[in-house]
């Protein structure tokens, strides 16, 4: 073997590509206007009462990471962009159901061994790329769970939203106060795999950009092609320097 | 074509990126520079029209949810916030009722009705009275339990005979200008009251005495306090908060 040659695929549909970058616009939108929401009472416990378990009572969100200007402009945003967010989500949702994507984000059998054997590659414990396909087990998992929590957040929401007229909904929460409780923490797991789904791309696969752009990938730039850790192996000369011994 | 640079990489099959993909990248940038650009801001002046559609169609959404059925409850071993139970009113100094410049205070319950009442504070306390222990929910976020006692809007819509005509209801107070229209479907439910005491207490200057509108149909700032006037309208006509730019309907 000399030099890997090109093998472009097509990664992504349409749908899922135009799905994803919207769900990406809704999302900071819905983020950052929910933060500027919960600096106009930033905390949980209820007037007159405590709340066991957020330490930061009283602490608010810098106002550059907040959207929306104020609380009542924050408002409307929060509620306009949630119909996009939702009705996004449903379409992607629908369309990997009906095109079988949904299986390429499953978690296989052996999910936890294949889970460490990549987190082991990540920490140079383990020294080759263990075998994947289009994702691997890491990714696999960060992709599945993310659409559930994204329905906690959405279901929480609608009981904030409407605590007396969906008044069983906030009750299977917990109430009000731990309904809001919930919500924030579903936003800030989002926050967590979005942010590590981001620094992962650009640290690992950033040819899979383009993937998700144009729909193409190039299979031959793949982390696995590249043995790739996070910021290393970045180049596809690399990967071609590494196979070179075996020639 | 060689794999060797990787600019090849970057750009697709070692192309130089045409346009499609100069555009593509352009607008890419465009998006993420607007979006950190609008941090803490109000966001593009151009959006107004898609948040007002927003706002509409929530507000149809949210009156079809609407239920005389659905009650507030307070969850079990929430105790009153007593105290803690926060006030404001938009005037300067605590709004208080004056008998010697205003006379006895009554309520008045007009507009579209067959017989417009002058309600004293005596006449309502004598009045079918319903206690209620209830969540008050602020727009901000925090929720404050309440033992509340008052009458029923309904009940004065019914006295009065307001017309079927007059979807919406006015609260005015003398708070300054403060007021907050609802519609009559909210105000008739079973838990807007007209209030005068709170946790077994006549309500106090600082919660609006002598008599407020309390309900947990609605967002805090919708519950006019230093009430003077129940107005049957055909029209609504916003509110204090509502001009301010937050949602008419403000409903929970």
């Amino acid at each position: 073997m000399t030099e890997s040659q090109p093998q472009v695929v097509h990664r992504h549909h349409w749908i899922v590509r135009v799905t994803h970058w919207a769900n990406a616009i809704a999302l900071v939108l819905m983020i950052g206007s929910g933060l500027r929401i919960y600096n106009a009472f930033p905390g949980f416990a209820p007037r007159g009462e405590s709340f066991c378990c957020w330490p930061w009572e009283g602490s608010m969100i810098a106002d550059n990471l907040t959207f929306g200007g104020w609380l009542g402009g924050a408002r409307h945003w929060h509620f306009a962009a949630m119909w996009p967010l939702v009705m996004n989500g449903l379409v992607y949702l629908g369309f990997i159901w009906l095109h079988g994507e949904w299986r390429d984000l499953v978690p296989r059998r052996g999910f936890v061994r294949d889970a460490l054997a990549m987190a082991k590659f990540y920490l140079w414990i383990a020294g080759e790329h263990p075998r994947q396909g289009k994702h691997n087990a890491l990714q696999r998992g960060a992709y599945f769970v993310m659409p559930y929590v994204a329905a906690v957040s959405v279901v929480t929401g609608i009981a904030i939203w409407k605590p007396v007229q969906l008044g069983w909904l906030g009750a299977l929460m917990g109430g009000y106060a731990w309904a809001r409780y919930w919500h924030f923490l579903a936003m800030a797991a989002l926050i967590v795999l979005s942010v590590g789904h981001v620094i992962m791309v650009l640290a690992v696969d950033p040819y899979s950009l383009r993937a998700m752009l144009t729909g193409r990938y190039n299979a031959s730039l793949s982390p696995e092609a590249r043995n790739a850790r996070p910021l290393v192996n970045l180049l596809p000369r690399r990967a071609a320097k590494a196979e070179a011994p075996d020639e | 074509m060689s794999d060797r640079g990787g600019r090849g990489a970057a750009c697709g099959d070692g192309r130089p990126m045409g346009r499609r993909g100069f555009l593509r990248t352009a607008s890419g940038l465009l998006v993420s520079g607007g979006l950190l650009a609008a941090c803490d801001s109000e966001g593009p002046r151009s959006a107004q029209p898609l948040l007002d559609f927003a706002e509409r169609q929530n507000e149809r959404l949210e009156r079809g949810l609407f239920r005389h059925t659905s009650m507030a409850r307070v969850p079990g071993g929430a105790r009153a916030a007593g105290d803690a139970f926060p006030s404001y009113h938009i005037a300067d100094e605590e709004p208080e009722w004056d008998v010697a410049t205003n006379g006895t205070w009554a309520l008045a319950v007009g507009g579209l009705v067959r017989t417009p009442l002058r309600i004293t504070l005596e006449a309502l306390m004598a009045m079918p009275r319903v206690t209620q222990r209830v969540p008050h929910y602020c727009v901000e976020g925090w929720t404050a339990v309440a033992e509340v006692t008052g009458v029923r809007v309904r009940e004065l819509a019914t006295l009065a005979g307001a017309h079927p005509q007059a979807g919406y209801v006015d609260f005015t107070s003398f708070d300054e200008g403060y007021h907050e229209s609802w519609d009559r479907e909210s105000a008739e439910h079973d838990q807007t009251l007209v209030v005068y005491a709170k946790d077994g207490q006549p309500l106090s200057p600082k919660y609006g005495a002598p008599a407020r509108v309390h309900s947990p149909t609605r967002l805090g700032y919708k519950n006019t306090k230093y009430l003077t006037s129940v107005m049957f309208m055909a029209d609504r006509n916003g509110g204090y908060w509502t001009d301010r730019g937050y949602e008419w309907y403000g409903g929970t």
